[in-house]
Protein backbone atom coordinates (compact mmCIF):
# COMPACT_ATOMS: atom_id res chain seq x y z
CA UNK A 1 0.00 0.00 0.00
CA UNK A 2 1.06 3.49 -0.49
CA UNK A 3 1.23 4.58 2.78
CA UNK A 4 2.67 1.91 4.34
CA UNK A 5 5.33 3.51 6.44
CA UNK A 6 8.03 0.85 5.91
CA UNK A 7 7.76 1.66 2.27
CA UNK A 8 7.48 5.78 2.71
CA UNK A 9 10.39 5.07 4.83
CA UNK A 10 12.34 3.60 1.73
CA UNK A 11 11.77 6.57 -0.70
CA UNK A 12 8.54 4.59 -2.39
CA UNK A 13 10.17 1.92 -2.91
CA UNK A 14 8.26 0.20 -6.58
CA UNK A 15 5.67 -2.36 -5.81
CA UNK A 16 5.23 -5.38 -7.33
CA UNK A 17 2.41 -6.76 -9.59
CA UNK A 18 2.28 -9.69 -11.14
CA UNK A 19 0.28 -10.05 -14.61
CA UNK A 20 -1.12 -13.46 -15.75
CA UNK A 21 -1.67 -13.88 -19.12
CA UNK A 22 -0.31 -13.47 -22.65
CA UNK A 23 -1.39 -10.63 -25.96
CA UNK A 24 -4.04 -7.97 -24.52
CA UNK A 25 -5.21 -6.89 -22.48
CA UNK A 26 -2.30 -8.30 -20.42
CA UNK A 27 0.36 -6.68 -22.55
CA UNK A 28 -1.18 -3.35 -22.88
CA UNK A 29 -2.30 -3.23 -18.71
CA UNK A 30 1.51 -3.94 -18.38
CA UNK A 31 2.72 -1.50 -20.86
CA UNK A 32 0.37 1.06 -19.29
CA UNK A 33 1.57 0.57 -15.53
CA UNK A 34 4.44 3.68 -14.56
CA UNK A 35 7.53 1.56 -14.29
CA UNK A 36 9.27 3.43 -11.51
CA UNK A 37 5.99 3.09 -9.64
CA UNK A 38 5.63 -0.75 -10.57
CA UNK A 39 8.11 -3.99 -10.79
CA UNK A 40 6.09 -5.98 -13.46
CA UNK A 41 6.20 -9.23 -13.58
CA UNK A 42 4.52 -11.79 -16.47
CA UNK A 43 3.40 -14.95 -16.39
CA UNK A 44 2.16 -15.19 -19.80
CA UNK A 45 2.37 -18.92 -20.71
CA UNK A 46 -1.60 -19.71 -21.79
CA UNK A 47 -0.89 -23.23 -22.95
CA UNK A 48 0.52 -25.18 -19.35
CA UNK A 49 -2.06 -26.11 -16.88
CA UNK A 50 -1.46 -24.04 -13.84
CA UNK A 51 -1.02 -25.57 -10.05
CA UNK A 52 -1.30 -24.26 -6.82
CA UNK A 53 2.53 -23.52 -7.21
CA UNK A 54 3.06 -21.96 -10.43
CA UNK A 55 3.38 -18.43 -9.05
CA UNK A 56 5.66 -19.79 -6.87
CA UNK A 57 7.93 -22.04 -9.00
CA UNK A 58 8.09 -19.84 -12.09
CA UNK A 59 9.13 -16.51 -9.66
CA UNK A 60 10.37 -18.19 -6.78
CA UNK A 61 12.26 -14.53 -5.61
CA UNK A 62 8.62 -12.98 -4.91
CA UNK A 63 8.26 -12.68 -1.63
CA UNK A 64 4.85 -10.83 -1.54
CA UNK A 65 2.66 -8.87 -4.22
CA UNK A 66 0.83 -5.50 -4.20
CA UNK A 67 -1.22 -6.46 -7.30
CA UNK A 68 -2.03 -9.47 -9.28
CA UNK A 69 -4.12 -8.65 -12.30
CA UNK A 70 -5.35 -11.68 -13.85
CA UNK A 71 -6.21 -12.01 -18.03
CA UNK A 72 -5.46 -15.27 -18.88
CA UNK A 73 -7.50 -16.55 -21.70
CA UNK A 74 -6.39 -19.26 -24.00
CA UNK A 75 -5.91 -18.23 -27.63
CA UNK A 76 -8.27 -20.95 -28.51
CA UNK A 77 -11.48 -19.12 -26.80
CA UNK A 78 -10.80 -16.22 -27.77
CA UNK A 79 -11.91 -17.57 -31.90
CA UNK A 80 -15.63 -17.74 -32.77
CA UNK A 81 -16.87 -21.26 -32.76
CA UNK A 82 -20.65 -22.85 -32.47
CA UNK A 83 -21.26 -24.77 -28.88
CA UNK A 84 -21.96 -27.31 -31.37
CA UNK A 85 -18.88 -27.23 -32.72
CA UNK A 86 -16.46 -27.88 -29.68
CA UNK A 87 -15.01 -31.16 -28.52
CA UNK A 88 -15.00 -32.19 -25.21
CA UNK A 89 -10.99 -31.37 -25.30
CA UNK A 90 -11.88 -27.91 -26.78
CA UNK A 91 -14.28 -26.90 -23.83
CA UNK A 92 -12.05 -28.15 -21.56
CA UNK A 93 -9.06 -26.41 -22.59
CA UNK A 94 -11.40 -23.30 -23.35
CA UNK A 95 -13.87 -23.10 -20.31
CA UNK A 96 -12.95 -25.67 -17.82
CA UNK A 97 -9.16 -25.41 -17.64
CA UNK A 98 -8.94 -21.71 -17.23
CA UNK A 99 -11.52 -21.35 -14.50
CA UNK A 100 -9.20 -23.90 -12.37
CA UNK A 101 -6.23 -21.59 -13.82
CA UNK A 102 -7.51 -18.26 -12.19
CA UNK A 103 -8.49 -20.53 -8.99
CA UNK A 104 -5.02 -21.86 -9.09
CA UNK A 105 -3.59 -18.79 -9.30
CA UNK A 106 -5.70 -17.08 -6.54
CA UNK A 107 -4.93 -19.92 -4.03
CA UNK A 108 -1.02 -19.63 -5.09
CA UNK A 109 -0.87 -16.24 -4.76
CA UNK A 110 -2.99 -15.95 -1.53
CA UNK A 111 0.02 -15.74 1.00
CA UNK A 112 1.96 -13.40 -1.35
CA UNK A 113 -1.31 -11.19 -1.52
CA UNK A 114 -1.25 -11.27 2.12
CA UNK A 115 2.03 -10.76 2.63
CA UNK A 116 1.61 -7.08 1.20
CA UNK A 117 -1.90 -6.13 2.01
CA UNK A 118 -2.15 -6.55 -1.97
CA UNK A 119 -5.23 -6.40 -4.35
CA UNK A 120 -6.10 -9.35 -6.88
CA UNK A 121 -7.73 -7.77 -10.44
CA UNK A 122 -9.76 -9.80 -12.84
CA UNK A 123 -10.17 -8.61 -16.19
CA UNK A 124 -13.12 -9.87 -18.25
CA UNK A 125 -15.11 -9.42 -21.26
CA UNK A 126 -18.46 -8.43 -21.35
CA UNK A 127 -19.12 -11.75 -22.95
CA UNK A 128 -19.00 -13.13 -19.55
CA UNK A 129 -22.35 -11.20 -18.21
CA UNK A 130 -23.69 -10.54 -20.98
CA UNK A 131 -23.23 -13.82 -23.38
CA UNK A 132 -21.46 -14.06 -26.86
CA UNK A 133 -22.71 -15.85 -29.45
CA UNK A 134 -20.16 -18.27 -30.58
CA UNK A 135 -18.20 -17.45 -27.07
CA UNK A 136 -19.94 -19.93 -24.85
CA UNK A 137 -16.69 -21.10 -23.80
CA UNK A 138 -14.96 -18.18 -23.08
CA UNK A 139 -17.79 -17.03 -21.15
CA UNK A 140 -18.52 -19.70 -19.06
CA UNK A 141 -14.99 -19.20 -17.81
CA UNK A 142 -14.96 -15.81 -17.78
CA UNK A 143 -18.30 -15.54 -15.54
CA UNK A 144 -17.12 -18.06 -13.09
CA UNK A 145 -13.75 -16.24 -12.93
CA UNK A 146 -15.91 -12.64 -12.27
CA UNK A 147 -17.92 -13.98 -10.13
CA UNK A 148 -14.80 -15.81 -8.36
CA UNK A 149 -13.78 -12.45 -7.70
CA UNK A 150 -16.78 -11.39 -5.54
CA UNK A 151 -16.37 -14.77 -3.18
CA UNK A 152 -12.55 -13.65 -2.81
CA UNK A 153 -13.36 -10.42 -1.76
CA UNK A 154 -15.77 -11.70 1.01
CA UNK A 155 -13.39 -14.28 2.18
CA UNK A 156 -9.89 -12.81 1.49
CA UNK A 157 -11.09 -9.12 3.37
CA UNK A 158 -9.94 -10.32 6.78
CA UNK A 159 -6.46 -10.54 5.36
CA UNK A 160 -6.22 -7.57 4.52
CA UNK A 161 -6.96 -8.67 0.14
CA UNK A 162 -9.07 -7.09 -1.73
CA UNK A 163 -10.20 -8.17 -4.75
CA UNK A 164 -12.23 -6.70 -8.18
CA UNK A 165 -13.54 -7.58 -11.25
CA UNK A 166 -12.97 -5.01 -14.46
CA UNK A 167 -15.61 -5.81 -17.59
CA UNK A 168 -13.79 -4.55 -20.66
CA UNK A 169 -15.20 -4.51 -24.34
CA UNK A 170 -14.67 -7.48 -25.74
CA UNK A 171 -12.24 -6.02 -28.15
CA UNK A 172 -9.58 -6.08 -25.45
CA UNK A 173 -9.66 -9.54 -25.74
CA UNK A 174 -10.15 -10.40 -29.24
CA UNK A 175 -9.30 -9.33 -32.45
CA UNK A 176 -10.68 -7.72 -34.90
CA UNK A 177 -12.68 -10.22 -36.98
CA UNK A 178 -13.60 -12.14 -33.52
CA UNK A 179 -14.71 -8.94 -31.82
CA UNK A 180 -16.50 -7.85 -35.14
CA UNK A 181 -20.53 -7.35 -34.13
CA UNK A 182 -19.84 -7.64 -30.98
CA UNK A 183 -21.02 -4.13 -29.85
CA UNK A 184 -23.61 -3.55 -31.99
CA UNK A 185 -24.96 -7.40 -30.42
CA UNK A 186 -25.03 -5.61 -27.12
CA UNK A 187 -26.04 -1.84 -27.92
CA UNK A 188 -27.80 0.29 -29.77
CA UNK A 189 -25.84 2.98 -29.11
CA UNK A 190 -22.67 4.19 -29.62
CA UNK A 191 -19.98 4.62 -26.40
CA UNK A 192 -20.67 7.50 -25.12
CA UNK A 193 -16.66 8.07 -25.00
CA UNK A 194 -16.71 8.27 -28.52
CA UNK A 195 -14.46 4.82 -28.46
CA UNK A 196 -13.65 2.24 -26.74
CA UNK A 197 -10.90 3.17 -23.97
CA UNK A 198 -7.32 2.67 -24.66
CA UNK A 199 -6.11 -0.05 -22.47
CA UNK A 200 -2.33 1.14 -21.53
CA UNK A 201 -3.71 4.97 -21.01
CA UNK A 202 -7.48 4.57 -19.39
CA UNK A 203 -7.58 1.21 -18.27
CA UNK A 204 -4.55 0.79 -16.30
CA UNK A 205 -4.56 3.54 -14.59
CA UNK A 206 -8.11 2.44 -12.83
CA UNK A 207 -6.27 -0.88 -11.90
CA UNK A 208 -3.26 0.66 -10.30
CA UNK A 209 -5.79 3.47 -8.11
CA UNK A 210 -8.37 0.12 -6.70
CA UNK A 211 -4.83 -0.94 -5.11
CA UNK A 212 -4.51 2.70 -3.03
CA UNK A 213 -5.71 3.87 -0.11
CA UNK A 214 -8.12 6.28 -1.84
CA UNK A 215 -10.06 2.65 -2.76
CA UNK A 216 -10.15 1.03 0.41
CA UNK A 217 -13.67 1.18 0.89
CA UNK A 218 -14.43 -0.45 -2.14
CA UNK A 219 -14.74 -4.30 -2.20
CA UNK A 220 -15.68 -7.24 -4.59
CA UNK A 221 -16.46 -4.49 -7.13
CA UNK A 222 -17.62 -5.46 -10.56
CA UNK A 223 -16.59 -2.60 -12.53
CA UNK A 224 -17.78 -2.01 -16.47
CA UNK A 225 -15.07 0.14 -18.04
CA UNK A 226 -15.64 0.16 -21.71
CA UNK A 227 -16.58 3.79 -22.58
CA UNK A 228 -20.65 3.34 -21.41
CA UNK A 229 -20.56 0.54 -24.52
CA UNK A 230 -22.92 -0.80 -22.01
CA UNK A 231 -24.52 -0.10 -18.85
CA UNK A 232 -26.08 -2.82 -16.69
CA UNK A 233 -28.46 -2.53 -14.36
CA UNK B 1 -41.89 -17.44 14.02
CA UNK B 2 -44.81 -18.11 12.44
CA UNK B 3 -45.28 -19.38 8.70
CA UNK B 4 -47.09 -16.66 6.84
CA UNK B 5 -50.18 -17.29 4.52
CA UNK B 6 -49.07 -18.69 1.15
CA UNK B 7 -51.50 -18.84 -1.47
CA UNK B 8 -53.10 -22.28 -2.76
CA UNK B 9 -51.15 -23.41 -5.91
CA UNK B 10 -52.93 -23.62 -9.42
CA UNK B 11 -53.25 -26.49 -11.59
CA UNK B 12 -50.19 -27.32 -14.08
CA UNK B 13 -52.08 -29.72 -15.20
CA UNK B 14 -51.77 -29.72 -19.61
CA UNK B 15 -48.97 -27.18 -19.65
CA UNK B 16 -46.50 -29.63 -20.62
CA UNK B 17 -48.86 -32.26 -22.29
CA UNK B 18 -47.10 -34.14 -24.86
CA UNK B 19 -43.70 -32.46 -23.73
CA UNK B 20 -40.32 -35.20 -22.39
CA UNK B 21 -38.16 -33.69 -20.32
CA UNK B 22 -34.56 -35.16 -18.64
CA UNK B 23 -33.76 -33.43 -15.23
CA UNK B 24 -30.10 -34.41 -13.92
CA UNK B 25 -30.02 -35.06 -10.57
CA UNK B 26 -33.62 -35.65 -9.98
CA UNK B 27 -33.16 -38.19 -7.48
CA UNK B 28 -33.93 -36.14 -4.44
CA UNK B 29 -33.96 -32.45 -3.91
CA UNK B 30 -35.04 -29.13 -6.42
CA UNK B 31 -34.55 -31.87 -9.10
CA UNK B 32 -37.44 -34.27 -7.76
CA UNK B 33 -38.99 -31.16 -7.25
CA UNK B 34 -38.76 -30.08 -10.57
CA UNK B 35 -39.27 -33.59 -12.08
CA UNK B 36 -42.66 -33.94 -10.07
CA UNK B 37 -43.83 -30.28 -11.03
CA UNK B 38 -43.27 -31.09 -14.75
CA UNK B 39 -45.23 -34.95 -14.46
CA UNK B 40 -47.96 -32.75 -12.75
CA UNK B 41 -48.06 -30.47 -16.11
CA UNK B 42 -48.35 -33.35 -18.38
CA UNK B 43 -44.92 -34.05 -19.53
CA UNK B 44 -43.31 -37.31 -19.77
CA UNK B 45 -40.24 -37.25 -17.14
CA UNK B 46 -36.65 -39.16 -17.66
CA UNK B 47 -34.90 -38.89 -14.17
CA UNK B 48 -31.38 -38.89 -14.94
CA UNK B 49 -29.36 -39.63 -11.26
CA UNK B 50 -26.42 -41.50 -11.15
CA UNK B 51 -27.72 -43.37 -7.72
CA UNK B 52 -30.50 -45.92 -8.79
CA UNK B 53 -31.33 -45.94 -5.06
CA UNK B 54 -32.45 -42.21 -5.17
CA UNK B 55 -33.46 -42.30 -8.50
CA UNK B 56 -36.06 -45.11 -9.07
CA UNK B 57 -38.23 -44.14 -5.83
CA UNK B 58 -38.24 -40.79 -7.58
CA UNK B 59 -39.84 -42.09 -10.61
CA UNK B 60 -42.44 -44.34 -8.96
CA UNK B 61 -43.54 -41.56 -6.52
CA UNK B 62 -44.58 -39.38 -9.71
CA UNK B 63 -46.08 -43.10 -11.50
CA UNK B 64 -48.08 -43.32 -7.91
CA UNK B 65 -49.01 -39.85 -8.53
CA UNK B 66 -50.34 -40.34 -12.23
CA UNK B 67 -47.48 -38.73 -13.81
CA UNK B 68 -45.05 -40.22 -16.17
CA UNK B 69 -41.40 -40.80 -15.08
CA UNK B 70 -38.55 -43.24 -16.27
CA UNK B 71 -35.37 -43.67 -14.42
CA UNK B 72 -31.76 -43.59 -16.16
CA UNK B 73 -28.82 -44.18 -14.45
CA UNK B 74 -26.77 -41.14 -15.33
CA UNK B 75 -23.65 -39.65 -14.02
CA UNK B 76 -23.72 -36.44 -15.80
CA UNK B 77 -19.75 -36.05 -15.80
CA UNK B 78 -19.79 -39.21 -18.52
CA UNK B 79 -20.66 -38.14 -21.50
CA UNK B 80 -21.40 -41.57 -22.65
CA UNK B 81 -24.16 -41.33 -19.74
CA UNK B 82 -25.55 -38.22 -21.22
CA UNK B 83 -25.69 -39.33 -24.66
CA UNK B 84 -27.88 -42.79 -23.07
CA UNK B 85 -30.21 -40.48 -21.28
CA UNK B 86 -30.79 -38.71 -24.43
CA UNK B 87 -31.00 -41.80 -26.67
CA UNK B 88 -33.41 -42.93 -23.84
CA UNK B 89 -35.60 -40.24 -24.68
CA UNK B 90 -35.65 -40.27 -28.12
CA UNK B 91 -36.46 -43.91 -27.89
CA UNK B 92 -39.25 -44.40 -25.65
CA UNK B 93 -41.32 -40.68 -26.82
CA UNK B 94 -39.41 -39.92 -29.93
CA UNK B 95 -38.54 -36.21 -28.69
CA UNK B 96 -36.56 -33.95 -26.24
CA UNK B 97 -38.78 -31.27 -25.40
CA UNK B 98 -36.60 -29.35 -22.28
CA UNK B 99 -33.39 -30.73 -20.63
CA UNK B 100 -32.97 -29.71 -17.38
CA UNK B 101 -29.40 -29.53 -15.50
CA UNK B 102 -29.66 -29.90 -12.34
CA UNK B 103 -27.27 -32.08 -10.36
CA UNK B 104 -24.56 -31.10 -8.66
CA UNK B 105 -21.30 -32.12 -6.69
CA UNK B 106 -21.53 -31.44 -2.72
CA UNK B 107 -19.60 -28.37 -2.44
CA UNK B 108 -18.07 -29.23 0.80
CA UNK B 109 -18.35 -27.48 4.06
CA UNK B 110 -17.64 -24.01 4.49
CA UNK B 111 -14.05 -23.02 3.93
CA UNK B 112 -12.16 -20.42 2.14
CA UNK B 113 -10.70 -21.26 -1.55
CA UNK B 114 -7.29 -21.87 -0.47
CA UNK B 115 -8.53 -24.56 1.66
CA UNK B 116 -10.28 -26.75 -0.75
CA UNK B 117 -9.15 -29.79 -1.64
CA UNK B 118 -8.19 -31.13 -5.54
CA UNK B 119 -10.70 -33.75 -5.05
CA UNK B 120 -13.63 -30.87 -4.44
CA UNK B 121 -11.97 -28.79 -7.42
CA UNK B 122 -12.43 -31.29 -9.88
CA UNK B 123 -15.78 -32.21 -9.26
CA UNK B 124 -17.46 -29.26 -8.89
CA UNK B 125 -16.51 -28.06 -12.31
CA UNK B 126 -17.13 -31.24 -13.67
CA UNK B 127 -20.74 -31.34 -12.35
CA UNK B 128 -21.56 -27.80 -12.97
CA UNK B 129 -19.48 -27.21 -16.04
CA UNK B 130 -18.33 -29.68 -18.06
CA UNK B 131 -21.88 -31.40 -17.47
CA UNK B 132 -23.58 -28.63 -18.82
CA UNK B 133 -21.67 -28.83 -21.98
CA UNK B 134 -22.52 -32.44 -22.01
CA UNK B 135 -26.30 -31.82 -21.64
CA UNK B 136 -26.08 -28.82 -23.76
CA UNK B 137 -24.66 -30.77 -27.00
CA UNK B 138 -26.48 -33.45 -26.45
CA UNK B 139 -30.09 -32.43 -26.36
CA UNK B 140 -29.82 -29.28 -28.70
CA UNK B 141 -30.02 -31.30 -32.07
CA UNK B 142 -33.28 -32.27 -30.01
CA UNK B 143 -34.47 -28.99 -28.54
CA UNK B 144 -34.50 -27.52 -31.91
CA UNK B 145 -37.12 -29.58 -32.84
CA UNK B 146 -40.05 -28.50 -31.47
CA UNK B 147 -39.43 -24.96 -29.90
CA UNK B 148 -37.65 -26.63 -26.79
CA UNK B 149 -35.81 -25.72 -23.62
CA UNK B 150 -33.08 -25.75 -22.23
CA UNK B 151 -33.07 -25.21 -17.75
CA UNK B 152 -29.79 -25.03 -15.79
CA UNK B 153 -29.80 -24.88 -11.87
CA UNK B 154 -27.51 -22.03 -10.68
CA UNK B 155 -27.94 -20.43 -7.12
CA UNK B 156 -27.48 -17.08 -5.93
CA UNK B 157 -24.18 -17.73 -4.88
CA UNK B 158 -23.82 -17.40 -8.93
CA UNK B 159 -24.79 -13.91 -9.06
CA UNK B 160 -23.32 -12.59 -5.98
CA UNK B 161 -20.79 -14.99 -5.13
CA UNK B 162 -19.85 -16.80 -1.65
CA UNK B 163 -17.39 -16.54 0.94
CA UNK B 164 -17.92 -19.64 2.83
CA UNK B 165 -18.70 -21.73 -0.68
CA UNK B 166 -16.16 -19.28 -3.24
CA UNK B 167 -15.63 -22.40 -5.17
CA UNK B 168 -19.54 -23.06 -5.65
CA UNK B 169 -20.07 -19.79 -6.72
CA UNK B 170 -17.49 -19.41 -9.38
CA UNK B 171 -18.86 -22.43 -10.71
CA UNK B 172 -22.95 -21.22 -10.85
CA UNK B 173 -21.63 -18.41 -11.88
CA UNK B 174 -20.04 -20.48 -14.96
CA UNK B 175 -23.12 -21.76 -15.60
CA UNK B 176 -24.79 -18.13 -15.73
CA UNK B 177 -21.93 -17.01 -18.65
CA UNK B 178 -23.30 -20.47 -20.63
CA UNK B 179 -27.06 -20.00 -20.68
CA UNK B 180 -26.58 -16.60 -21.82
CA UNK B 181 -24.35 -17.32 -24.57
CA UNK B 182 -26.08 -20.06 -25.70
CA UNK B 183 -29.29 -17.93 -25.46
CA UNK B 184 -27.73 -15.60 -28.18
CA UNK B 185 -26.46 -18.50 -30.33
CA UNK B 186 -29.94 -20.63 -30.05
CA UNK B 187 -32.22 -17.69 -30.01
CA UNK B 188 -32.49 -17.86 -34.27
CA UNK B 189 -33.50 -21.62 -33.83
CA UNK B 190 -36.30 -21.42 -30.90
CA UNK B 191 -34.66 -22.92 -28.22
CA UNK B 192 -34.79 -20.84 -25.74
CA UNK B 193 -31.74 -21.22 -22.33
CA UNK B 194 -32.54 -19.86 -18.70
CA UNK B 195 -31.74 -20.33 -15.19
CA UNK B 196 -33.55 -20.75 -11.97
CA UNK B 197 -31.34 -20.05 -8.62
CA UNK B 198 -33.65 -21.46 -6.13
CA UNK B 199 -33.78 -21.43 -2.22
CA UNK B 200 -34.85 -24.38 -0.92
CA UNK B 201 -35.41 -27.25 1.05
CA UNK B 202 -32.55 -29.82 -0.78
CA UNK B 203 -31.13 -32.87 1.70
CA UNK B 204 -28.15 -30.32 1.74
CA UNK B 205 -30.05 -27.43 3.41
CA UNK B 206 -31.54 -30.05 5.96
CA UNK B 207 -27.91 -31.28 6.57
CA UNK B 208 -27.08 -27.51 6.89
CA UNK B 209 -29.97 -26.81 9.08
CA UNK B 210 -29.54 -29.72 11.73
CA UNK B 211 -26.03 -28.94 12.06
CA UNK B 212 -26.84 -25.35 12.65
CA UNK B 213 -30.38 -24.95 14.61
CA UNK B 214 -30.50 -21.51 14.44
CA UNK B 215 -29.65 -21.38 10.51
CA UNK B 216 -33.55 -22.31 9.59
CA UNK B 217 -35.02 -18.51 11.73
CA UNK B 218 -32.13 -16.81 10.53
CA UNK B 219 -32.60 -17.40 6.68
CA UNK B 220 -36.54 -17.04 7.06
CA UNK B 221 -35.90 -13.79 8.95
CA UNK B 222 -34.21 -12.43 6.32
CA UNK B 223 -36.69 -13.44 3.60
CA UNK B 224 -39.61 -11.30 2.42
CA UNK B 225 -41.88 -14.61 2.34
CA UNK B 226 -40.54 -15.53 5.43
CA UNK B 227 -40.08 -19.82 4.38
CA UNK B 228 -37.82 -21.67 2.52
CA UNK B 229 -39.19 -22.75 -0.55
CA UNK B 230 -40.71 -26.32 -1.08
CA UNK B 231 -38.67 -27.95 -4.00
CA UNK B 232 -41.83 -29.33 -6.10
CA UNK B 233 -44.59 -26.69 -4.77
CA UNK B 234 -42.45 -23.57 -5.12
CA UNK B 235 -39.64 -23.89 -7.54
CA UNK B 236 -41.28 -27.06 -9.56
CA UNK B 237 -43.92 -24.38 -11.31
CA UNK B 238 -41.28 -22.08 -12.24
CA UNK B 239 -39.64 -24.70 -14.05
CA UNK B 240 -42.68 -25.83 -15.75
CA UNK B 241 -43.19 -21.94 -16.74
CA UNK B 242 -39.82 -21.54 -18.13
CA UNK B 243 -40.25 -24.87 -20.16
CA UNK B 244 -43.58 -23.94 -21.85
CA UNK B 245 -44.80 -21.51 -23.95
CA UNK B 246 -45.95 -19.19 -21.48
CA UNK B 247 -42.18 -18.23 -21.23
CA UNK B 248 -41.77 -18.36 -25.05
CA UNK B 249 -40.44 -14.55 -25.28
CA UNK B 250 -37.89 -15.45 -22.09
CA UNK B 251 -34.28 -16.35 -22.77
CA UNK B 252 -30.70 -15.97 -21.15
CA UNK B 253 -32.66 -14.96 -17.96
CA UNK B 254 -31.82 -16.26 -14.47
CA UNK B 255 -35.17 -16.49 -12.50
CA UNK B 256 -34.19 -16.28 -8.40
CA UNK B 257 -36.91 -18.06 -7.06
CA UNK B 258 -36.28 -17.49 -3.35
CA UNK B 259 -38.70 -15.63 -1.25
CA UNK B 260 -36.96 -12.32 -2.13
CA UNK B 261 -33.89 -13.40 0.13
CA UNK B 262 -31.85 -11.79 -2.69
CA UNK B 263 -33.81 -8.68 -3.67
CA UNK B 264 -30.51 -6.89 -4.27
CA UNK B 265 -29.02 -8.98 -7.16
Amino acid sequence: MVSDPERELAGMARRTVLIVGGGDPADSIAAGLDPTAWDVRRLDDDAQPWTDRTVTDALPDLTELDLVVHARYPAAARHRASLMDLTIDDWNEQADAPLEAAIRLARGAHPLLAEASGTIVFLVPLMASAGGEGFAAMATAAEGIRIFAKSLAKTWGDDGIRAHAITLDPSAFLDDANAAGMAEANSLHDPPLGRVPDLAREVAPIVAALTTDDFTALIGASLVVDGGLWMPG
Amino acid sequence: MSTPPTPPLPTLTGLLEGRVAIVTGAGQGVGEGIAAAMAQAGASVIIAARRAETGEPAAERIRAAGGSASFVRCDVTARADVDAAVAFSIEQFGRLDVMVHNAVSPPGPPRAIQEVDDETIALQIATSTTAAFHCAQAAFPHLQADYGSLILLTSPAGIEGSGNLPLYGAVKGAQRGLLKSLAREWGPSGVRVNAIAPVAWTPAMDVATAANPTLEARLRGRTPLQRIGDPEADIGPVAVFLASPLSRHMTGQTLAVDGGRYLGL
